[in-house]
């Protein structure tokens, strides 16, 4: 015993010294960029604290972008300069761009190091294709989101539909719509965010379960009856259900104001917009309306981790935000302050996580419903990546606005973009 | 002790100017170094950026001559662009001066509330056109806007202000007159307040009796320097529009709000060509420095400085 005790005793000072030696040589501080504070801060802010009491060692510092634009220059201005952060979460459309450029590092390697099939971690294979480009895992999803419809209960039943039966299909939400547009006093039956970028376009598209381009990524693959199918329900919402020329700022106002009976838009908005009506009227969720039960898919919008950081030491501190921010206890905490999808099957399936949340919070339910029908956000191969979404939206102004037919506009759109392709030899 | 020889051996009045040219030199560095740093520096390098292929994050560049240029020409966007500049120039200059100028007339004529008015119409100059835009697009907003509430009212119909390809450019222009209107009315003021009243008094004498013969034969060729100043100053400034388009149209639709500087700007930092972008800035920096060069050169010679 008293042997014993005295190895103890001597032992002691060391034992106490080490982790202190351990600690000072392991401090590492690393910078994490992300964009859109005003919709992540509370985020990040809840993840940071608990990653601080399982890591106390790594010091995190944020930078921050007002939009995944301008984050997307920062670091891309950042990799010339060699000032990048550690690591960044860039919005899913544009991770094709440094996945190409080299920025982004391959994820397989360091989860494969974790657990031999990521599955277990809780990043299920469709999880993980969200943020899989140029050939590699570039990231791994943080936040996710698909489009919505968002609508005014009170505008529903005024023109004689039921908010709790809302219809399933295009054919019954126009013809809803058009009752609603025809209450007038300046009300307008639906809008539809079609502009902006492509996302919503695609949600038309990939509803009738097309695609934007061909499997090997030479040809457009939208210009066939699918995308033809697009065009003339976009010209449906104009002429049918008399949908308003609108920017997408002037949309939103008038629907929380009460002036417009049912948005389409991103499930992202859903705190947003919330707030905005108020105790305007009863705002409602639900689903897109179904085009294709059998092949309809939707797109999935959102945010995801890209590892940045050269030396190995930070690198690794990174990865730990990356999987802790990605993991079930911190996407928990993101979808409570977010209002976003979780991108961790673990906190989808196991109710412990946010089960008493959606209980409570009825509007982010739709979304998750739609989950198994979601498929990544498409981005265009090569250099045009985002020009492509831009003339796509140009194009669909001139449908909106009545100046040409879903007839004309289609093979303009598929000849504009193929010349924003990557040559191949 | 060589300071003592230097003294001795230079002459006193040569002494003096090398230690003014010194002073001189000194005085001014901060300045000429701001200037090599700030200004000639970051031009010379978008002029060399404007021969290269360079985008943001790709790894090397190549020169490609006149490429980005002759892609100009052949660029939608790009011509859009410009020929929407034109017209928006065209619409505010003409608008913003003659507008101005009419008020301070009003204003100086007036007896009561000439500080008063001056302010009104300054406020729009201090005030940041970023926020101002939140106001107009509210004002202008088609189904709960103030402005369509009023039109619906009358029967007028409601205009898609800022949405439709048709009305995008003018709702544009009447903002930018708007924020100009103050700026060259406070000129015109003081350009007003420094004609010699014995002027007026000689033409009414000369048998000018009626306000407009006095305006034309006294007011406007007395006002010409200011004229021609507001002239240059307010084609400048509505050449760069780009707050209005960033926040309130982001070029649509359909790019019929595209303007230079938003073009610019998006082929920059939205498709990340940036030698393409300097090629476009390029462009931009000729048609200011040629409107310069037209009004010193060619309208300076028509103007009667008092």
């Amino acid at each position: 015993m008293t042997v014993l005790s005295r190895r103890a005793a001597l032992a002691l000072p060391a034992a106490l010294a080490l982790p202190a030696i351990a600690r000072a040589q392991s401090a590492t501080a690393i910078t994490v960029h992300y964009a859109q504070p005003n919709i992540y801060k509370e985020s990040y802010d809840a993840i940071l604290a608990g990653f601080n009491k399982q890591e106390p060692d790594i010091r995190v510092n944020f930078v921050t972008t007002p939009n995944y634009e301008e984050g997307a220059q920062l670091l891309l201005r950042q990799s010339a300069t060699n000032q990048l952060p550690d690591l960044s979460y860039q919005g899913f459309n544009r991770l094709r761009v440094f996945a190409e450029r080299g920025i982004a590092q391959d994820l397989t390697p360091l989860l494969k190091a974790e657990a031999a099939d990521p599955a277990t971690l809780g990043y299920s294979e469709n999880l993980l294709n969200l943020a899989h480009f140029g050939g590699m895992q570039a990231g791994l999803a943080y936040a996710a989101s698909n489009p919505i419809c968002y609508y005014n209960a009170d505008l529903v039943k005024r023109a004689g539909g039921d908010p709790d039966n809302f219809p399933k299909d295009w054919d019954g939400v126009l013809a809803l719509a058009a009752r609603i547009d025809a209450l007038g006093d300046g009300t307008d039956g639906m809008w539809f965010t079609w502009n902006g970028d492509d996302w919503m376009f695609s949600a038309l598209l990939f509803g009738h379960g097309g695609r934007m381009l061909n499997a090997d990524e030479t040809d457009v693959a939208f210009a066939g009856a699918e995308g033809m199918a697009s065009l003339k329900l976009l010209e449906r919402m104009v002429k049918q259900a008399g949908m308003p020329n609108m920017t997408a700022v002037a949309a939103r106002q008038a629907f929380a104001a009460g002036k417009i009976g049912m948005l389409f838009q991103t499930t992202a908005l859903v705190r947003g917009t919330a707030a905005a009506v108020g105790n305007n009227f009863v705002l409602r969720t639900t689903g897109m309306p179904v085009i294709d039960a059998q092949n309809g898919r939707l797109p999935t919008g959102g945010a995801a981790g890209m590892l940045t950081a050269k030396d190995s030491a930070r690198r690794a501190a990174a990865m730990k935000f990356l999987r802790y921010s990605t993991g079930p206890e911190g996407q928990a905490m993101m979808v409570k302050a977010s209002g976003y999808l979780p991108c961790n099957q673990i906190a989808i399936d196991d109710p412990q996580y946010l089960g008493a949340f959606y209980r409570e919070n009825p509007l982010f339910v739709a979304s998750v419903k739609q989950i198994p029908i979601s498929i990544p956000w498409y981005a265009f191969p090569g250099s045009n990546s985002v020009r492509v979404t831009q003339t796509m939206v140009d194009n669909l102004a001139r449908i909106v606005e009545g100046k040409a037919t879903p007839e004309q506009v289609l093979p303009d759109m598929a000849g504009e973009i193929r010349r924003l392709l990557p040559r191949r030899s | 002790m060589s300071d003592a020889a230097l003294t001795q051996a230079l002459p006193r009045p040569a002494r003096l100017a090398l230690g003014e040219t010194a002073t001189a030199w000194l005085l001014s560095a901060p300045a000429i170094i701001a200037y090599l740093l700030m200004l000639l520096l970051p031009t010379l390098a978008t002029i060399a950026l404007a021969f290269t292929d360079f985008e943001l994050g790709a790894t090397g560049f190549a020169w490609i001559g006149l490429d980005n240029f002759a892609e100009m020409l052949s660029d939608r966007g790009f011509m859009t662009s410009l020929r929407n500049t034109i017209i928006y120039v065209g619409l505010v200059t003409p608008g913003s001066i003659a507008g101005a100028l009419a008020l301070a007339l009003l204003i100086e004529a007036g007896t009561r509330g000439r500080t008063f008015f001056r302010a009104v119409f300054f406020l729009p100059v201090v005030s940041l056109t970023v926020a101002m835009a939140a106001a107009w697009q509210y004002l202008l907003h088609p189904s709960i806007g103030p402005l369509n509430a009023m039109l619906r009212v009358a029967g007028l119909g409601a205009p898609e202000w800022l949405s439709s390809s048709s009305t995008v450019l003018l709702s544009l222009a009447a903002i930018g007159i708007w924020e100009n209107l103050g700026f060259n009315l406070v000129l015109f003021l003081a350009g007003l307040t420094a004609i010699p009243r014995e002027l007026y008094a000689a033409a009414e004498v000369d048998g000018a009796r009626h306000a407009w013969q006095r305006f034309r034969l006294v007011t406007w060729p007395m006002l010409g320097p200011t004229t021609l100043f507001v002239l240059t100053i307010t084609m400048i400034r509505a050449v760069r529009v780009f707050d209005t388009v960033a926040v309130l149209t982001q070029g649509g639709p359909n790019k019929a709000s595209q303007v230079l500087l938003y073009t610019m700007y998006e082929e920059g930092f939205t498709y990340f060509r940036l030698g393409y972008s300097a090629a476009i800035t390029l462009v931009f920096l000729a048609i200011v420095l040629a409107m310069m060069w037209l009004q010193t050169k060619v309208l300076d010679k028509r103007v009667h400085y008092g």
